[in-house]
């Protein structure tokens, strides 16, 4: 049995493991502004929707591994770095309440998605 | 009630017309919000859900691991799966059916699309399965 691209390159290493060093320089560091593009949501994606257009801040650079968009049709051709994104909650929700301004919330994405900001 | 009667009111309590529109009624906003991802809940307006505690059913554990054997002999990867059982099926499907029963019909979706086994095969032995199980317990 033909078994998937994606199979046959994580075994014996794992997954993400499988796609370090494949990504080149990551574009972003920890501590970065950065604003989520907002990409056309067609088929597939998990980039949600409330964070499109908001600024946060770069908090964990986290592995190489190739976007949802193109593994969800395992497709490895082309890696992307991770990013952990924190953003604080007033910036995603406008009636969040004044009395909790630290409150924030993170959250993941592959390079495509952010731009500095 | 016949399923056929019911499949006109799976539809959420508010709702717009929405039978077979001409183009020049679809802006922009009502694309996206068509093509939005069934799994992208964040930020939807929606009442509370009342949570249970639940323990794990024999079949959705089957379930689990019929999937996870999937990956493992390569049919698929986790995000392919998540593709079909969270957004592939559809906004009616993703919130009508149970977790579970997502990843079971998945499963069986993905056996038939990359032609590991045919959908004649499959209707079959759904129907041959049935059977037994009349004979077992009839109603």
């Amino acid at each position: 049995m033909k078994r998937s691209h994606h199979a046959e390159k994580s075994t014996g290493k794992g997954d993400p493991q499988c796609f370090t060093g494949e990504a080149g320089p990551a574009k972003f560091k920890v501590g970065e502004r950065v604003r989520i593009k907002n990409l056309p949501d067609i088929f597939y994606t998990r980039c949600q929707v409330y964070t499109r257009g908001a600024e946060g801040t770069v908090a964990v650079v986290t592995h190489e591994s190739p976007a949802p968009e193109d593994e969800a049709w395992d497709n490895t051709d082309k890696p992307e770095w991770f990013y952990i994104v924190r953003f604080k909650q007033k910036d995603l929700w406008g009636d969040y309440p004044d009395a909790y301004p630290n409150d924030s919330v993170q959250t993941e994405f592959s390079e495509r998605w952010l731009e500095k900001a | 009630m016949r399923h056929i009667d019911l499949v006109g009111q799976l539809q959420p309590a508010l709702h717009r017309p929405q039978h077979a529109p001409y183009p020049d009624a679809i802006d922009h906003a009502l694309f996206r919000a068509y093509m939005r991802t069934s799994h992208d809940v964040g930020g939807e307006p929606d009442i509370p859900i009342r949570w249970e505690e639940k323990q794990e059913e024999q079949w959705e554990v089957n379930t689990y691991v019929t999937c996870e054997c999937l990956a493992w002999r390569g049919i698929w990867n986790a995000e392919e799966r998540r593709r079909r059982q969270n957004v592939d099926l559809g906004q009616t499907q993703y919130l009508g059916l149970p977790y579970y029963g997502r990843w079971l019909l998945s499963a069986a979706r993905i056996l038939v699309d990359k032609q590991h086994v045919t959908l004649t095969e499959l209707i079959n032995k759904i129907e041959e399965v049935r059977k037994r199980h009349e004979k077992k317990s009839p109603r």
